[in-house]
């Protein structure tokens, strides 16, 4: 009997605790939807122009804090509510920002900026702080600078006086005005530089170059930006709703002191995790304003929705290039040992660079117009010049192209490999492995087009390509920099508007404890330079780090400076250690932006800016992209 | 009906012989010691279980015509690569006039379901596909069936494991699958294994939950109770009076299991953690073509790797139903 | 019994603190390049501080001792990567309610729907309500649920006129996830029910109340169904946890800002407090499930023994 009435008692207590677990939350509803929205509507006043952009995004950002993150996606918040002291137009050319005007000392070490007057911060309503002054640029730089806030961006600002020593816990620099980052008065900023550095401007559109309110800072630490309630804003818009994973909401800051070059008064960003299958949906009912076309349905868009379709810009910020790794740690079954013997071997690394066709294994990515982006040197067209002609296309690089795809030339640098590399003791078919990330459909594909042309030009009987499937996270620390692989697309983006930024990956890395090289985390070309381990190579390392040295001692004469970088680069290339490859495709979208009038730059975070953007009343034709993009292109020859 | 009942009187028969005719008087009621010969002489009876249950399944034409179909499907992933006019499911086709790959070609006479998005045979890879998929739902399944049939019997039936082997489930159930998923595949590369391996790590206690449940339902029935009264061991308790009465919803669970270990392939792939696009998996054909089900010119590609998908999970349900309806005690009479 | 649920509750608490240590341990042992965004850029120092800041230089039992502490102070830590130095708590907060709200929701409508199906089925076995059944089971059970959910997204919100993302403002916009996600264990009630049905329908005292009398949908309900529904009660709470887990496709294709992607997020990220949290409370969750299934198991069926009172040999 208490058995039956304990049952149901339970029965009625597990209705009881469903029902209330249904009620409670359903009568929650109408408070919670409203909360996030009351904020931020008396704020947009009653234009008539209103104009807003709606899209989706797939991943969440890790942080809003711009002066630690650094990773790109995240530094989109920052590059659009924080203004840095120059900018980029969208042609390319640097233009004050929140400084009016700047001079450089005698020595080149010394720069003054002279900050826009009135510049305000505002908090996430809208409510004037704060004035922006010089004292903000100093209290972010030092948080960039403190170990304990981790800043992933602070290897960016070593060029700064004292700011290696300032970070070192064990250095006596413990006193921040010893560091060369000075506010002279409320409105004058001034950066103290380790070396001459011609290029310092384009670094201050970094974003550890950016201000932060300094009381603030000083009061929230490491919560500095954990949300967005916790940060100020001077840029031209204002995070006003961040719900992660829900959605970011951008209102324009009708008091920025560019506020006229902002045309786009919101920025609904709504996060959905399979926004690559639902925003195309989306864009064909006319739900959202940009929508990315992926690779694998671009076809069915030609063909059905082609007046929908248009390209982003491609952006020389990213080049690609192939390395040949010369210190493979894979298992054994792929015979690292075998390949160390044959990636030594000159004519073999030949054989591989003249018998890749690199167009066909770029159609996995743009299959229609991959000779866009194709690029022969690895510092990409566009990222800068000297006396009007492009990095790339300077006297050294004449003739760089004969080094690619050639199949009879492939042939004989191969009979030359066969025969030198019989002698050292290789066995054929040499193993070569390709590691991707295995979510990286695009590059899985790229890979497979590369061993079936590779493998059926030079013979299976020579070369065996074994592709590698790499984790999803952390990918580059567990393959490139782990060393597992032998032959693979590698990418390095640069910094900032200087060719010696495309020699740090293969930059040297000695540690001096072990006395020896231990292998920069890309090709580990320079062990070979270790007294063990020398080897053919090494006297083609020797000579390229000679002429790289060269090349940096050149601070005076830009044209011989970038002639020199040029120089070591084509060396490099001619000896097929690095095989050049492209900048990430445009990719194909539909969208209602003009892309060409977003801010252009080869690196910072400029390119992020909504700033200059106009959403038209309809998604851009291929012929209105055709137009927008020789418009460009005339404007920025010109 | 009758047969049954013939059996029934013959038994009693035999006992009533044994036990009245042969002994004297003064012996019927004494204690009689267990003797292993007299117990296997009155359990004796050609009535043959495996016999019956098959008898049973072949009356269900359906689920006859299903096995037929799974059996065909199983064999011709093995024999489609040695048929003639093939494409090796990795070949990217080439386009004789350009040298370009075909791309996303419509089934046609040489390519009999198309190509994907880089030229590759779909024909070739949808069999290529089932083969990977159905290795790893079967090889689960029996992995499953095997380990958790023990445990689970021992965990119903051996009280002094109970309180062990609750805490065990309770632990391991709690522990997120995709924890051990991510550990599994940071220690271990991507691959067939790995997957198997993860799906059997924590999919074998789900099954021995459920057996201990049955047999917790079972095991104090009076038949039991009578078996241990007569000193029946414990193993053959297990074997004989536990077991087939198991097996109808252990064989259910099994046929279940195959397809749901294939679709859990499926949802790994979804969540990134799959087989590496090399491997041809229907995880990996239903993935990608997912993604094109809103490109009607593209659809192709979404809809013969889940056509043979829902064939072999519908066969198996089928299947596992009927052999489960069959394997019951109860429906041979 | 008051004994028995207090003793089974005790013993939760350990099952809770292994399965806690154990998810602690396993998080441990991934690679600490994961704990940064880029690794190669910090420098050592930034490394070593960073795992300091962690707390990841400690031995583990130190590490395990601080966090056990820091968990009775109700101190569940701040998120490392998924959302930087904010409150586990505060994440979770708003998240919690949407997707308990959601399994809930979807759980009621497989109830609802599920048992009248299976109890239909089994009724009229063989015939068309149970081949129709049968088929729609059958569809379910064979169509992946990734492929269906996105079907039924597309083409639903375009019939109901609705847009494709989920809209907290419209309650229609509740529609199709809650009926998405309903569908499998709507096949899955009404298939084991049937089942169950189906195998006691053969059992001598279902023999004996036919040659008693008893009416057909009398015998279906009071005696079948009640000793068929026993098995599956078991299931009921901890198919709750695995409809919320297993929300990850629906809350990733409507943006439903639920827990269903999040413990998989948190993990690929390495974010030991966020995993920590959230295992916590589906343990929790689950554990309690687990002890509730067992009581109406044997509260609703009087032959179920657990304690060791009595048949104990």
């Amino acid at each position: 009997m208490t058995k039956k009435l304990l049952a149901l008692f339970l029965c009625i207590l597990m209705l009881v605790s469903l029902a209330a677990g249904c009620a409670k939350p359903s009568s929650e509803v109408p408070e919670k939807t409203k909360a996030p929205e009351s904020p931020e509507a008396p704020e947009v006043p009653e234009e008539p122009e209103e104009m807003v952009y709606t899209t989706l995004y797939a991943s969440e950002v890790s942080t809003l804090n711009y002066l630690t993150t650094g990773t790109q996606w995240d530094q989109y918040v920052g590059a659009n509510v924080i203004d840095t002291l120059v900018e980029y137009d969208n042609f390319g050319q640097l233009k004050p920002g929140l400084a009016e005007s700047w001079e450089v000392s005698d020595d080149q070490l010394t720069w003054t900026f002279h900050l826009r007057e009135g510049v305000k911060w505002y908090d996430y309503q809208g409510n004037e702080v704060a004035e922006v002054t010089a004292d903000d640029f100093v209290a972010a730089a030092k948080y960039v600078m403190t170990p304990e806030y981790e800043s992933s961006t602070f290897y960016q600002m070593e060029i700064i006086k004292n700011a290696t020593e300032y970070y070192d816990p064990e250095s006596p620099v413990k006193d921040f005005s010893e560091v060369g980052v000075k506010a002279i008065d409320k409105y004058t900023l001034q950066y103290t530089l380790v070396a001459p550095t011609p290029y310092f401007l384009s670094c201050l559109t970094y974003v550890c170059f950016m201000p932060a309110y300094g009381p603030q800072l000083e009061e929230l630490g490491a919560d500095f930006a954990t949300d967005n309630e916790k940060m100020y804003y001077c840029g031209a818009y204002i995070l006003s709703t961040f719900e992660p994973q829900v959605e970011h909401i951008y209102t324009k800051n009708e008091n920025n002191w560019d506020a006229d070059n902002v045309f786009i008064t919101k920025i609904h960003r709504r996060y959905n995790a399979e926004s690559a299958t639902l925003a195309p949906v989306m864009v064909l009912r006319g739900e959202i304003d940009y929508a990315d076309i992926d690779t694998s349905i671009v076809d069915d868009w030609l063909n059905n929705h082609p007046e929908l379709l248009s390209k982003d810009r491609a952006i020389p910020d990213y080049s690609y290039f192939y390395c040949f790794n010369f210190n493979p740690t894979y298992d054994e079954e792929w015979d690292p040992e075998n390949w160390k013997i044959a990636v030594n071997n000159e004519n073999f690394r030949k054989s591989i660079m003249s018998g890749f066709d690199r167009l066909y294994a770029m159609r996995a990515i743009d299959p229609n117009d991959p000779e866009s982006v194709l690029q022969n040197t690895i510092a990409p067209k566009g990222f800068a010049s000297v006396n009007g002609v492009d990095f790339s296309s300077l006297e050294p690089f004449k003739g760089v192209e004969e080094n690619y795809f050639n199949e009879a030339k492939a042939l004989e640098y191969k009979a030359k490999a066969i025969e030198e590399l019989t002698a050292a003791g290789a066995t054929f078919p040499v193993k070569m492995v390709l590691t991707y990330r295995s979510d990286d459909d695009d590059w899985e594909n790229e890979y497979i087009y590369l061993k079936q042309q590779l493998e059926a030009l030079l013979g299976t009987d020579y070369i065996e390509c074994i592709l590698n499937p790499g984790t999803t996270d952390n990918f580059l620390t567990n393959t490139r920099r782990a060393g597992k692989y032998s032959f693979m697309r590698c990418n390095w983006g640069a910094d900032f508007q200087d060719p010696s930024t495309w020699t740090d990956p293969f930059a040297p890395k000695f540690d001096s404890e072990a006395g020896k090289y231990t292998g920069n985390s890309y090709n580990f070309m320079d062990i070979n330079l270790n007294e063990d381990n020398q080897n053919e190579t090494t006297a083609v390392l020797k000579e390229y780090y000679a002429l790289v040295d060269a090349a940096k001692a050149e601070t005076a004469d830009m044209a011989a400076r970038y002639n020199a970088f040029a120089k070591a680069e084509r060396f490099l290339i001619d000896h097929a250690v690095v095989v050049p490859y492209f900048i990430y495709p445009a990719s194909y979208v539909a969208t209602k932006l003009n892309a060409f009038e977003g801010q252009f730059a080869s690196f910072g975070v400029s390119i992020l800016r909504y700033k200059g953007q106009k959403v038209y009343d309809h998604y851009i034709t291929p012929e209105e992209y055709e137009a927008n993009y020789e418009q460009w292109l005339a404007n920025i020859g010109g | 009906m009758a047969l049954y009942r013939k059996k029934a009187e013959k038994l009693q028969d035999s006992i009533n012989e044994s036990i009245l005719k042969r002994m004297p008087d003064s012996e019927a009621f004494s204690f009689a010691g267990f003797d292993e010969q007299e117990v296997e002489r009155s359990g004796y009876s050609n009535y043959s279980y495996w016999r019956s249950t098959l008898h049973m399944f072949l009356k269900n034409k359906v689920a006859v015509f299903l096995t037929l179909i799974v059996f065909l499907i199983l064999l011709f992933t093995f024999i489609q690569p040695y048929l003639p006019n093939q494409i090796d499911p990795f070949l990217v086709n080439n386009d004789p006039k350009t040298g370009l790959p075909f791309r996303n070609v419509k089934p046609n006479d040489v390519f009999w379901l198309g190509t994907n998005s880089i030229g590759q045979d779909l024909w070739a890879n949808l069999w290529s596909g089932t083969r990977t998929s159905l290795f790893i739902g079967i090889s689960v399944a029996c992995i499953e069936a095997f380990v958790g049939i023990v445990v689970g019997v021992l965990w119903g039936y051996v009280r002094k494991l109970d309180f062990l082997l609750t805490e065990l489930y309770n632990v391991m159930d709690n522990i997120p699958t995709t924890i051990v998923l991510i550990l599994v595949s940071y220690i271990l590369k991507p691959g067939i294994y790995t997957i198997i391996l993860a799906l059997c790590l924590q999919g074998w206690i789900g099954m021995a939950l459920f057996i201990r449940n049955q047999i917790i339902i079972i095991r104090d029935r009076e038949y039991n109770l009578a078996s241990r009264c007569l000193g029946t061991r414990t193993y053959k308790i297990i074997q004989k009076n536990l077991i087939p009465y198991l097996i109808s919803v252990i064989m259910l669970r099994m046929a279940l299991t195959i397809p749901a270990a294939i679709g859990s392939e499926v949802f790994i792939t979804y969540i990134g953690l799959g087989l590496p696009a090399t491997i041809p998996s229907l995880g990996n054909l239903i993935n990608v073509g997912r993604q094109l089900m809103m490109s009607p010119d593209l659809r192709y590609q979404l809809i013969y790797p889940t056509i043979i998908l829902s064939i072999v999970t519908v066969s198996f349900y089928v299947i596992g139903n009927a052999f489960s309806d069959a394997a019951d005690p109860k429906n041979h009479i | 019994m008051l004994k028995y649920i207090s003793k089974r509750l005790l013993r939760s608490f350990l099952t809770l603190f292994i399965i806690m240590s154990i998810t602690f341990i396993l998080m441990r042992q991934m690679p600490i390049e994961g704990y940064f965004q880029n690794y190669d850029k910090l420098s050592e120092a930034q490394i070593q501080n960073g795992i300091r800041m962690l707390g990841l230089d400690k031995p583990m039992p130190v590490q395990l001792f601080n966090f056990y502490k820091n968990l009775l102070k109700g101190d569940l830590g701040m998120s490392l990567r998924y959302r930087n130095n904010v409150p586990v708590t505060e994440i979770l907060a708003p998240k919690i309610p949407v997707s308990v709200r959601l399994g809930v929701m979807a759980i009621l409508l497989a109830l609802i729907l599920g048992l009248p199906l299976g109890t239909l089925m089994a009724r009229y076995k063989g015939k068309l309500p149970d081949h129709l059944g049968t088929a729609f089971i059958v569809f379910i059970q064979a169509v992946p649920a990734a492929v269906y959910y996105l079907f039924l997204q597309l083409y639903g919100t375009e019939l109901l006129g609705l847009g494709l993302l989920f809209d907290p403002d419209k309650w229609t916009a509740w529609i199709l996830p809650v009926f998405s996600m309903s569908l499998g264990n709507i096949a899955y009630y009404a298939m084991w029910l049937r089942r169950f049905m189906v195998d006691q329908s053969t059992k001598d005292y279902v023999q004996l109340a036919k040659i008693k009398g008893v009416s057909g949908s009398k015998l279906m309900f009071r005696h079948i169904f009640r000793n068929a529904f026993v098995p599956m009660v078991q299931y009921l709470p901890a198919t709750f946890l695995n409809t919320v887990i297993g929300s990850i496709y629906i809350e990733s294709l409507y943006s439903i800002p639920g827990m269903g992607g999040l413990l998989v997020d948190v993990i690929k990220k390495q974010d030991n407090t966020m995993v920590q949290g959230i295992v916590l409370l589906f343990a929790t969750v689950g554990v309690i499930g687990l002890v509730l299934g067992d009581l109406l198991m044997v509260v609703l069926d009087p032959r179920i023994s657990f304690g060791a009172k009595r048949g104990n040999r």
